[in-house]
């Protein structure tokens, strides 16, 4: 039998979404403006978030959504905005030393993607991608059985978050 | 399932109870308002939870399908934190520079207690994602406490760099977590060792992935090259907080460290080697990682020690240095090495802290850190300059004080093992860390205070605290058979049946 | 079918990526940009595992990560807005009483 060679839909919807996340990625990283950062930021989410869904991790796509870009990219947009005056359009975002750490980088990047190919990946003989039980009502009954632990970990790193950025960020009532 | 959920929850009193006073912490302060009260609930908590670790001596479980070990070597760990943080809750109780602050800092007791939670997940942790999230509750807390006099504007500073240096950090650990997965399939890091002992692993891709991993932990234990945070936080963030960093936050990292060494690398197969000594599966180089992590450690430590101006970044220094030394015991796979640690451990708790007591005590009175407000002080405050001298002593390893004993207890490991070239850069390094301590006695005694000449006088409380550090430092270097029986057995009885 | 490399060598990218931006980048805010990057990499890769090991450990691992992502971000970002009221800068080099 001869292996699968034509592209379906989900090949071109895997480049797709490939070239989106490393192209808005870079935009994030060398982009001077930090607002334009910042949306770049949330093309990469998206991006992200359609590779799961082509991974089968329904469920994992549609918190990426609601978690990141719902939250930590509204957070840190709202950082952007306390910390930069509006009016200002020219927000200046600098770089230091690139040279020397874009070397470095491409180093560790060759050596890694290098290495990945050349791995022989732990294999389950038989496993089958799309009867992984990924969906709401599995991630749901694994978080009060086997991952109960750290479920009510996570509660106390969330609550200890909430209570210390509540206090660190306040401004103080001058005495 | 549900039957081994409620059978697991036995195991975890002391955790239980920390969370309660977490909360009870955060509700007093909320209601009384007044930093005594909240810490009267947190001395109460941390005496509690000690009742329950004490019950919990001798057992061993592996509990919440695995996520969890209970065994005497946790136990041991845990004791140690919960004396720390209770010294600690007692110099923040006498810290000029917690207490002076603008405003009320009720959450300062709760996030210490929060601290303490995810380092009792930490030492106990069995599973990569479990090490994860106990990681990163240690870490957010010591974040948030570090950035707590946030006026002073080094500690919001320290902190801003403690948060970029930790979320790297953090994120190259996942990475290597991740490969890890991809390479065994697991998490459970018994079953990881199980994979990985069947052989065919690709070795290059493992020794990435152990690089990557070593990140998160070398930056828990403040070890080099992952220690560029470590001197800015322990100059910018509150005394108390340095001194709570420096011993019972390394301690769950190093506690974490050996349990995955421990675990996931040993062949258990391998049973040439003498009783007490493990053997790495092979094509593993996780003891070579160890020792350049080591030897880097400690030698930049002491080096970057010399020149330091400011004593409470000259004891970040040294801290990162002692790390050095308590790694050399990790690089013995095998008994005697992991309970060198555990040794030093408890003689570097009462030595650094006794330290940073006194720095925080000169501070409280001079506010300045400086070395050379130490001039003279000799003469001005007796008591005082002579327990540093034995702390700075005790650092250096010179008996008859604990850190002779500590480091005495690691050279004979080594030597045991026939890495005698290690033993020997451990004695050299130490002669350089006695060059930089004895600049701050020399201050002390022989230099004359230059302006203020009138004596320090403290408050009987402060000198009392004072004395519970100075006598064990010199108690534990002449009886301390109890103690290496203690660390001993808690090594031999490692993990779960 | 894409190949399980695919998806390993494309999040290695995004996660040099985001290496490079914390190396390159000083203001903070960007700093922190670069480190959801890196993270989000690492759920890639460990989603991209998972489905192929038909293992659902790995998205576990996923969605707590997403949990203490949230949390870090939070007290990140807190932090920076105290230093800046002090200091009026997010940039990391103009931030120097404590020396490197």
């Amino acid at each position: 039998m001869t292996p699968d060679t034509t592209l379906h839909l989900t090949d071109y919807l895997f480049y797709f979404f490939a070239l989106l996340a490393v192209f808005s990625g870079g935009v994030v990283v060398f982009s001077r403006n930090i607002v334009h950062s910042a949306f770049a930021l949330m093309f990469t989410l998206f991006a992200v978030a359609g590779l799961y869904v082509l991974l089968n991790a329904d469920f994992l796509a549609v918190t990426q959504i609601l978690v990141y870009v719902g939250g930590i990219l509204v957070l840190i947009l709202f950082g952007v905005m306390l910390t930069n005056k509006i009016v200002d359009v020219q927000i200046k975002a600098g770089s230091i030393h690139v040279l020397p750490a874009s070397i470095i980088t491409a180093v560790i990047a060759g050596t890694l993607c290098g290495v990945f190919t050349l791995t022989d990946w732990f294999v389950v003989p038989g496993a089958d991608a799309s009867a992984v039980k990924t969906t709401a009502p599995h991630i749901g009954e694994a978080l009060i059985t086997n991952y109960v632990l750290p479920f009510e970990v996570a509660s106390v790193v969330l609550l200890v978050a909430m209570l210390g950025a509540a206090m660190i960020a306040r401004r103080e009532r001058k005495k | 399932m549900l039957e081994s959920i409620i059978q697991s929850l036995q195991y975890i009193k002391p955790e239980a109870a920390l969370t309660a006073t977490f909360l009870c912490a955060i509700l007093a302060d909320l209601i009384f308002k007044k930093k005594e009260i909240t810490a009267a609930v947190v001395i109460a908590g941390i005496l509690v939870t000690a009742v329950y670790v004490f019950q919990q001596v001798g057992e061993r479980a592996s509990v919440f399908s695995r996520m969890l070990a209970v065994d005497p070597f946790a136990i041991f760990f845990k004791f140690l934190i919960l004396l720390s943080a209770l010294i600690i809750v007692f110099f923040s109780l006498f810290s000029n520079e917690v207490n002076n602050n603008k405003r009320r800092i009720g959450e300062y007791y709760s996030l210490l207690v929060a601290m303490v939670i995810g380092m009792f997940f930490m030492v106990g942790a069995s599973n990569l994602l479990m090490m994860y999230l106990s990681l990163e509750l240690t870490s957010i807390s010591s974040y948030l406490l570090a950035g707590i006099t946030k006026e002073a504007r080094d500690s919001a500073e320290a902190s801003l760099k403690y948060v970029i240096y930790g979320a790297l950090s953090s994120g190259l650990m996942l990475y290597g977590i991740s490969i890890v997965y991809g390479l065994t399939g697991a998490l459970d890091i018994y079953s990881v060792n199980s994979v990985l002992a069947q052989g065919g692993t690709n070795t290059i891709t493992l020794l990435i992935a152990g690089a990557l991993i070593v990140a998160g932990f070398g930056y828990k234990i403040s070890a080099v090259p992952f220690h560029f945070w470590t001197p800015d936080v322990y100059e910018g963030a509150p005394v108390s907080i340095t001194a709570f960093l420096s011993v019972a936050s390394k301690a769950a990292g190093f506690a974490m460290l050996m349990r995955f060494s421990k675990v996931v690398f040993i062949d258990s197969s391998v049973l040439s080697l003498p009783a007490g000594m493990w053997a790495t599966i092979h094509g593993v180089v996780w003891t070579d990682i160890l020792i350049i992590l080591s030897v880097i450690t400690m030698t930049l430590g002491n080096l970057v020690a010399i020149w330091q101006d400011n004593v409470k970044r000259l004891l970040a220094y040294s801290s990162i240095a002692h790390a050095g030394y308590m790694l050399l015991g990790l690089v013995v796979l095998g008994n005697d090495g992991f309970a060198a640690t555990m040794i030093y451990f408890v003689m570097y708790l009462f030595m650094n802290l006794g330290a940073f007591y006194v720095v925080m005590l000169v501070a409280n009175k001079t506010g300045s850190e400086d070395i050379e407000t130490y001039k003279g002080l000799g003469s001005r405050a007796p008591l005082l300059s002579v327990s540093m001298t034995i702390f700075l002593l005790s650092l250096t390893g010179i008996p008859p004080t604990a850190g002779f004993v500590g480091k005495l207890y690691i050279f004979a490991a080594l030597i045991n093992a026939k890495l005698i070239w290690l033993a020997v850069i451990g004695v050299i390094n130490s002669v350089i860390s006695l060059y930089y301590y004895v600049r701050i006695f020399r201050n002390m005694f022989l230099r004359d205070a230059e302006g203020e000449q009138a004596p320090l006088t403290f408050h009987f409380a402060h000198t009392f605290l004072l004395l519970v550090l100075v006598v064990p430092t010199l108690a534990l270097g002449l009886y301390f058979g109890p103690l290496v029986e203690f660390a001993q057995y808690s090594v031999a009885m490692f993990g779960v049946k | 079918m894409i190949p399980l490399n695919f998806y390993l060598i494309l999040s290695a990218f995004m996660f040099c990526v985001g290496v490079l931006g914390v190396l390159v980048r000083r203001n903070a805010i960007v700093v922190f940009m670069c480190i959801e990057l890196m993270l989000n990499s690492v759920n890639l890769s460990l989603i991209a595992f998972s489905s192929y090991l038909g293992d659902p450990t790995g998205q576990m691992l996923v969605f707590f990560v997403m949990t203490v992502a949230a949390a870090e971000a939070a007290v990140g970002l807190a932090i920076i807005i105290a230093l800046f009221r002090n200091k009026q800068t997010v940039n990391i080099d103009e931030i120097n009483i404590l020396k490197w």
